[in-house]
């Protein structure tokens, strides 16, 4: 009760009362639930992360400084289909950044409209562009055969890995 | 039988062997002897240990030259339509444009377009600019027929077309194009459209019930039981011409409605009119009789469908004495 001579002496009998109704030591055992971690990264010693302008910006800012990567009418009010429209593009992501191995250099935007899906991202030039239309080719009809709707890609080319450093930390 | 498999067998080796060796494969070597090279240059071979580290020699890697951004090729006064022909996310060499997006802190540029994701991710209208949309317009010009002459303001196409349905499209991004909300019809129309007599419109509200809004007189005649619009819409008009038709029946089991069972006063059917018509031929002995005034019919019916009121009882009070011939 030591601590309690530091109070001012107006909740000195408010604090008194409350623990005298609670004599059970309050003490927690569990991880802390409430972290907030994902889209957030950490300060490294040298400050030599590179962060792209998504990954600069924590998700609390989706929609003020940075915007979705999905958009769909899915998740509007009795919208149809959200599960499953979340689920395909999961997987479109992962079939994106498999195919384009090593390639991607952004986030996977999809952008749904009607039945079409296009599909944009920020792609690294470092392989023929022989090879990169062989890649769009095989990733529309195989997107397009799995989504049963038509898939367009968009992508755009960057020299080097280093064009889309928003900043180091 | 064994004795010829193995007989066989050897046969078989031998002879690929022979063709080994002629054909300058070396067995237990996984490299090709160049016989006619040796032969020409008739020198020794020298033993090279290094000789894989040396064949291995680093590949330099070759950058495939890039074109230039379209947008510095672009004369001013391009045709952009072409350019941008349909929806499609933004490209930076393909918009002469100096924009930039981003949040940076104070003091810093936006990050250009070049590389830059946001701009690839807002929706964009740059296949929608006014050139565009003339165009468009322009080309579907010729599907469309001029409006009908007659039917220029609300107030003149009301009168032929008297019934508005209302349904409703839903445009999503899904890979289907059916949204089962779409099925639901509503017709409305103004009863005072529909020519009724009186037994009929009292049997029509009847059998409309709530579909009949008193306060406005509109009729609302809504479906959505079968799975299609087309369904929907066909059911909603059937109900209209069913009820309406329907009205205009009248079955043997209405001939007994009694006063009871009505929901108006009628000065007609009523005890009032009888009392009236004995006190105004009351001690009267010639054929005619006298029948009281319409006026007097009036006044009692208001009286007792609407409630007993200052302006209800004064002209009851006028009726009565006029009737009665009484000079106050």
């Amino acid at each position: 009760m030591n601590f309690l001579k530091k109070v001012p002496t107006q909740i000195l009998p408010l604090a008194e009362a409350q623990l005298s109704l609670s004599n059970k030591s309050a003490l927690h055992t569990s991880a802390v639930c409430c972290r907030v971690q994902s889209g957030r990264y950490r300060i490294t010693v040298k400050r030599d992360r590179p962060l792209t302008y998504e990954m600069a910006n924590p998700p609390h800012f989706i929609g003020h400084r940075k915007s979705w990567n999905s958009w769909n009418t899915s998740t509007l009010k009795d919208a149809l289909r959200p599960s499953q429209t979340a689920i395909e593009d999961v997987f479109i992501r992962k079939f994106v950044t498999g195919t384009w191995h090593a390639l991607v250099c952004s986030e996977i935007i999809i952008k749904r409209q009607h039945n079409t899906i296009r599909i944009a991202a920020i792609i690294r030039q470092a392989i023929s562009p022989r090879k990169m239309y062989f890649l769009i080719g095989y990733t529309e009809e195989l997107l397009s055969y799995w989504m049963q709707c038509p898939v367009t890609l968009e992508f755009q080319t960057v020299a080097d890995k280093k064009d889309v450093v928003f900043k180091y930390i | 039988m064994a004795a010829n498999l193995a007989r066989l067998l050897e046969c078989n080796i031998r002879c690929n062997n022979a063709a080994a060796v002629q054909s300058g494969w070396r067995l237990f070597s996984n490299q090709r002897q160049q016989q006619t090279e040796v032969e020409d240059d008739e020198e020794f071979r020298v033993l090279n240990l290094r000789t894989i580290k040396q064949q291995a020699r680093r590949r330099e890697i070759k950058k495939n030259a890039v074109q230039p951004p379209r947008t510095s090729r672009m004369p001013v006064d391009q045709d952009w339509t072409a350019v941008w022909s349909g929806p499609r996310s933004f490209h930076p060499a393909s918009v002469p444009l100096p924009l930039r997006q981003g949040y940076t802190e104070r003091g810093a540029a936006a990050p250009s377009k070049y590389a830059n994701a946001e701009l690839m991710k807002i929706p964009n209208f740059l296949h929608l600019t006014p050139p565009a949309i003339r165009q468009q317009c322009e080309a579907i010009k010729k599907f469309c027929t001029p409006w009908p002459k007659g039917l220029e303001t609300e107030a003149k196409w009301k009168r032929p077309f008297p019934i508005e349905v209302i349904t409703t499209d839903y445009c999503h991004s899904l890979p289907t194009i059916r949204h089962p909300e779409a099925r639901r019809v509503t017709i409305t129309l103004k009863l005072s459209d529909l020519k009724f007599d009186a037994h009929a419109k009292d049997k029509f509200l009847r059998l409309v019930g709530e579909r009949y809004n008193q306060e406005t007189g509109v009729l609302t005649f809504s479906a959505d039981r079968c799975p299609m619009r087309k369904q929907n819409y066909d059911y909603a008009m059937y109900l209209l011409t069913a009820c309406y038709h329907e009205s205009f029946v009248t079955e043997p089991w209405e001939a007994t409605k009694s006063e009871a069972d009505m929901e108006v006063y009628q000065f007609e059917r009523n005890q009032a009119k009888r009392s009236a018509e004995g006190i105004l031929n009351w001690n009267a002995t010639g054929e005619q009789k006298d029948a009281p005034s319409a006026n007097y019919a009036k006044s009692v019916e208001a009286l007792i469908n609407e409630g007993e009121n200052e302006y209800n009882i004064a002209k009851y009070k006028e009726e009565v004495l006029k009737m009665l011939k009484i000079a106050i």
